[in-house]
């Protein structure tokens, strides 16, 4: 671990992630209710099922988003001094987005899923008003304004701490102008990349959402199609890896108290963050590989981009991770077991992207199950771990030290269901079932029947983690 | 090509999944760090190979090339809130058969499953655009159409079909 400088504000990220696992467990049950009712076993009204739907995506992503900013916020807090009144403002920005979103959903009746692609939100065939749209979509801004407010405050910080962006990237150890005990800690470096590309990220996604907002309201006001739908996966893109990037600082920070060994920032490791900050950027046309109008440049830039994009996360932070265990010993625990688990999820979870990335697969995977298969991968298995690991370690002081047996059955359960959950949207989608179908053919029934089975676990698993971290949080310090 | 994709990515998934519970059990074993550079820049350098070539022969022939000529059939389907309409639904086999995919209101993804329910390709339905997608139908038969693109409430309900009928003239190849 690199020399922490200021007191991190443990309180306010404590309780980021108390609605972190609240809001897990709610997102979760959520999606079981949509597979128990692809599997036949219990029917709800398609309008409500794409409600669900609509809040299960929103819900999960900007949760994700919220566990890496939380992950990145106390880190950073070691290093620089963060201004504690931004989070506040931050933390209570994404919770009127909520409320805006889940009011637009449940009581407005919106239903036009997290991507709100254009023009649906404004042509829903009569079944949700456009006030409820542009609710909807004031929520995203609203969350996205606290987004940029806590970025701003990192990436101020860290710019006047590291002597500018490139300082803060380890630039002058990339050129060979310094040496690896000199630049930054590894994340830091981390911290810096994510700030940059999700604000990029950020300010394209507002500006599609008041294109979206003036499109409801006065409709005359007509957006290229296309070109929405780049700038909504730009946004969409961009948000979720930033989740997944921040949230690898946990792993960067935490896994070192385990190894005795500190996270070093060598000069791949410098390369391989500036590489990620460029590939995160331009690697967004892979969604639209059916989308036969944008050019052909693009498109197998997206192909390649995906595939280059799992050599640093292959070769960097899972490459390290393993020569730490390996040259160990690691005192496991509910802590380090679940951020190794956050990592090997992530990593596995590539693979069938990266497949899916490519055209000629695209063109038979392309929104069927296999698509949720392999985000669920490196989302539930991932950062979903890797958030639960930060919990753990938290509230490693009120808990009995040692990996004990609440706490193996906690990751073995969590760790069964998620993997048996996601395996069978892979089959499903192999199986050309399509994604986000209220209603499924009987002879795709017995899959999701399964994959409730597995649902059901994944949520006992999450469940007795988040129990775990709440009775952490209320028990007396260890002695 | 779906079995395939599947048997693939399960084998990699395995092997990651070996490597890591191998590193878990290792119970730390000292290593000697040039090796572990040297096998770092290796994996990199695996890595980008396999990918070259892996590029090369995935997008030649392009993927998504569209070849007309006079007399290729050419078919207009027009996907809308929540239907399909296609001018033609008898096509034939054997032949290049080219799509013109637009819609009449948001955006739809017109996908062609068999008569296993296997997806044989598909393609975004955009407004403000035509798209076309080109196929051969090797087997005659029943062909079932359905949205992969979410469009709201009756989604799922976007169903219709085609047939594809033997090619008395040309050659059999189904």
């Amino acid at each position: 671990m690199a020399e922490a400088r200021y007191a991190p504000q443990t309180a306010m990220v404590k309780f980021t992630m108390i609605l972190v696992g609240v809001v897990l467990i709610l997102m979760m049950t959520f999606g079981l209710i949509m597979r128990l009712n692809q599997s036949g076993m219990i029917e709800i009204d398609p309008i409500l099922f794409y409600e669900i739907l609509t809040a299960h995506g929103a819900g999960m992503v900007g949760t994700a988003g919220l566990t890496g900013a939380a992950i990145m916020w106390y880190f950073m807090g070691r290093y620089v001094p963060l201004v504690g009144a931004v989070y506040a403002i931050f933390l209570g920005l994404f919770l009127l987005g909520v409320v805006l979103i889940l009011g637009a959903i449940f009581v407005g009746g919106y239903a036009g899923a997290w991507t709100f692609l254009y023009p649906l939100p404004a042509m829903s065939g009569g079944l949700w008003s456009g006030g409820a749209a542009a609710i909807f979509l004031l929520g995203y801004i609203s969350i996205g304004v606290g987004f940029l407010l806590m970025h701003l405050e990192v990436g101020r910080q860290l710019i006047r701490a590291y002597g500018g962006v490139g300082g803060a990237l380890a630039w002058p150890l990339i050129f060979g102008k310094g040496k690896p005990e000199d630049a930054p800690p590894a994340s830091v470096i981390a911290a810096m990349a994510s700030t940059i590309f999700n604000v990029l990220g950020i300010v394209v996604g507002a500006a599609v959402l008041v294109a979206s907002i003036v499109n409801l309201l006065v409709p005359g006001f007509a957006v290229n199609a296309l070109l929405a739908k780049n700038m909504i996966y730009i946004f969409g893109h961009i948000f979720i890896n930033a989740a997944i990037y921040m949230a690898v600082i946990a792993v960067y920070e935490i896994v070192p108290e385990y190894t005795g060994k500190p996270w070093r920032a060598s000069r791949v490791f410098a390369i391989s963050w500036s590489v990620i900050l460029l590939f995160v950027v331009i690697i967004y046309p892979h969604h639209l590989l059916q989308d036969v109008a944008m050019p052909a440049w693009a498109l197998v830039m997206g192909q390649i981009i995906s595939y280059l994009s799992g050599i640093p996360l292959l070769a960097v932070t899972a490459f390290s991770l393993l020569v730490y265990l390996r040259a160990g010993p690691v005192k496991w625990d509910l802590a380090s077991a679940l951020l190794v688990l956050g990592v090997a999820g992530w990593t596995v979870g590539v693979v069938p992207a990266v497949l899916d990335g490519m055209i000629m697969v695209n063109r038979v995977m392309h929104n069927t199950q296999w698509v949720p298969g392999h985000f669920h991968i490196y989302l539930l298995l991932g950062v979903v771990a890797m958030g639960f690991g930060f919990m753990a370690w938290l509230v490693r002081d009120a808990r009995t030290a040692g990996f004990g047996t609440l706490d193996r059955l906690g990751v073995g359960v969590f760790l069964t269901g998620g993997a048996g959950f996601t395996l069978m949207f892979l089959i499903s989608g192999a199986m050309s079932i399509p994604r986000r179908w209220a209603d499924h053919a009987p002879e795709w029934q017995p899959q999701a029947v399964i994959a409730s089975g597995f649902a059901v676990l994944t949520i006992l698993g999450a469940l007795l983690i988040v129990v775990l971290y709440l009775r952490g949080l209320t028990a007396r310090k260890r002695a | 090509m779906q079995m395939t994709v599947l048997a693939i990515s399960l084998v990699v998934m395995a092997l990651i999944s070996l490597v890591f519970i191998g590193a878990i059990r290792s119970g730390g074993r000292a290593q000697a760090p040039g090796s572990v550079e040297r096998r770092r820049l290796a994996l990199i350098l695996a890595m980008l190979a396999v990918g070259i070539v892996v590029t090369i022969a995935s997008l030649r022939p392009w993927p998504q090339a569209v070849a007309m000529t006079a007399d290729t059939p050419t078919i207009n389907v027009t996907g809308g809130q929540w239907y399909w309409e296609i001018d033609n639904t008898e096509l034939p086999q054997g032949v290049p058969v080219i799509f013109n995919a637009h819609t009449e209101d948001v955006t739809h993804g017109f996908g062609v499953m068999n008569d296993v329910g296997r997806l044989l390709f598909q393609v975004q339905v955009m407004p403000g655009y035509v798209n076309q997608v080109q196929y051969v139908f090797d087997t005659p038969g029943e062909y079932t159409v359905v949205c992969l693109e979410y469009c709201g409430v009756a989604h799922h309900a976007m169903i219709t079909d085609f047939t594809v009928v033997t090619n008395q003239g040309g050659d059999d190849n189904g």
